[in-house]
């Protein structure tokens, strides 16, 4: 999120110039944390709070404000995208990320050795993938080869190696770092698409929100008011992400 | 001077060093206090192999493991060159050269591991990736060489002092008696300046034990230890880059962070250990025996 957010502040500056706002980057866990301590006025989420997280902060009236949406797709490197490997069912990601399934010519494509890119634990992307394919957004990678945090941290890592399975935002894909159809249980294919993407169709969706401790009031309530705004949903269009008011 | 004249002098020099004092005590009181609560609560389980904070496992071995490995493999590789390195500085170079190396080489100690870590992620990792065939480079090796890279300027400083520390008559006493000059080297000035020189290394040692920055970017960061264990060419992580990524995430508090503490405790007690017998090693300043 935090491209998004980059812009916003930039644009929220010119805007009203008497209010300044520090920015900060860190996952979906961090951001919890902090707004539940007092740190952060506004945190930036991409998944929702887990259990233990709001037992932690009993006293915190966590408030989300959903901003956009965002897909979360397999990703690999653009040499096994090459390939030939586009499709993967969700029970063929979940073989590998247990490590049933360990080289790529075991899926149709190069004799290749799977590197596992894995992310942080309590990072947005992971929980909302890790639920959709291994049921439990909490759950182990055995087969991880990697753990790596932010979404560029994994882009560079992805486009480095030539044979990395991960799990990356839309707005992350570039010409090494590929995004694949994801195969249905009754065999249609999804194609990662924006317009599969903006009609909500794509299997693994989330919503991509800002966090308050309450009602938000003052300045950061007119922060999240403008990236509500046309010209804060702009913002997330161009950056890659699917807005929530036309 | 000011300090003798003035009473607010005085009492200004005192303070600063009361604050100075008080920090310690106070880094050491809190990260004691936190980290010794993991005990009580997490018990035995500290010491086995999986962390797994969503299912309450905090086991450290992994990372008491990624340090150890990464530290011998930085003092395997900068001990012999450092050592060496500094045999050429001292004894082998004409003065004007050695100013000159000896300053270029501490430029070498300022630049900030945030560099060296962007240079493992982009070079070094890659070419280690390449070399031995891996799915990656970002390795135990990697984070030990650049680890070496970050202590080879203290080592080679601290042993070119020693050296230079052992006082000239000794060299022309075992000149004169005929010995090669390899000889005068190996029999008469190392052992004159060893303890220095271990001195140094230890320095290095415990510089190597705490580097996080680079280390993160570098390691992988994958909580296992390598089947075998001296496979150094997998992922790992150390203690450092474990709490780099994951001490935010944690509240404060909790067992997560309290355990995370009770890893940063030991490793300040195994630096301030290395560190204390480093410095009764080093007798500063000043020639030896004149």
């Amino acid at each position: 999120m935090l491209p998004i957010i980059t812009i916003a502040v930039e644009e929220f500056h010119d805007l009203y110039p008497d209010h300044k706002v520090l920015l900060n980057s860190g996952g979906s866990g961090v951001a919890i944390n902090q707004v539940g301590a007092g740190q952060l006025h506004i945190g930036m989420i991409s998944r929702d709070l887990t259990d233990e997280e709001l037992g932690r902060h009993p006293d915190v009236e966590f408030t989300k404000h959903t901003i956009g949406r965002d897909a979360v797709l397999p990703v690999v490197s653009s040499e096994i995208f090459d390939a030939g490997i586009r499709v993967l069912s969700i029970n063929e990601m979940r073989m590998i990320l247990t490590g049933e399934v360990s080289n790529w010519q075991q899926l149709g494509g190069p004799d290749r050795e799977i590197l596992v890119i894995d992310k942080e634990r309590s990072r947005g992307t992971r929980h909302v993938f890790m639920e959709a394919v291994m049921g439990d957004s909490e759950a182990s990678v055995p087969a991880a080869g990697l753990v790596l945090g932010a979404n560029n941290e994994l882009q560079l890592a992805i486009t480095q190696s030539n044979s990395a399975f991960s799990m990356l935002s839309f707005a992350w894909q570039n010409e090494h770092v590929k995004g694949l159809a994801i195969k249905m249980e009754d065999g249609t294919v999804i194609e990662p698409s924006e317009e599969n993407m903006r009609a909500g169709i794509y299997p693994i969706m989330r919503d991509i929100m800002l966090l308050t401790n309450g009602r938000p009031e003052g300045k950061n309530g007119l922060f999240i008011d403008f990236i509500l705004s046309e010209k804060g949903q702009e913002i997330i269009e161009q950056t890659g992400y699917v807005r929530i008011s036309q | 001077m000011f300090v003798s004249v003035s009473k607010a002098g005085k009492n200004a020099v005192i303070t600063s060093t009361i604050i100075s004092m008080a920090i310690i005590v106070i880094v050491f009181a809190v990260i004691g206090l936190q980290g010794l609560q993991a005990i009580p609560e997490a018990g035995w389980s500290l010491l086995s192999r999986s962390w797994n904070p969503g299912q309450g496992e905090y086991g450290i071995l992994s990372m008491i493991y990624g340090t150890t490995a990464v530290t011998i493999v930085a003092l395997l590789i900068a001990v012999p060159v450092g050592v060496l390195s500094a045999i050429v500085i001292s004894e082998l170079l004409p003065s004007r050269y050695r100013i000159l190396v000896k300053s270029s080489l501490e430029v070498l100690a300022g630049i900030p591991s945030i560099i060296y870590g962007l240079l493992g992620v982009a070079v070094l990792s890659v070419l280690i990736g390449n070399l031995f065939d891996l799915s990656t480079g970002r390795t135990i090796l990697a984070g030990g060489i650049i680890l070496a890279i970050m202590i080879l300027p203290i080592i080679i400083t601290l042993t070119e002092d020693a050296l230079q520390n052992v006082p000239s008559r000794y060299r022309e006493a075992a000149k004169v008696l005929g010995l090669y000059n390899y000889e005068v080297m190996k029999d008469t000035i190392l052992p004159i300046a060893k303890s220095d020189i271990i001195g140094g290394i230890l320095l290095g040692l415990g510089r190597a034990m705490g580097e996080t920055m680079a280390m993160m970017l570098v390691i992988g960061s994958l909580d296992r230890i390598p089947d075998p264990f001296y496979n150094i060419l997998v992922p790992g992580q150390t203690i450092t880059s474990k709490l780099g990524r994951e001490i935010m995430e944690s509240a404060f508090g909790s067992l997560h962070f309290n355990s995370m503490i009770f890893m940063g405790l030991l490793l300040m007690a195994a630096v301030f250990t290395v560190t204390i017998i480093a410095q009764r090693n080093i007798r500063f300043g000043g020639r030896l025996y004149e």
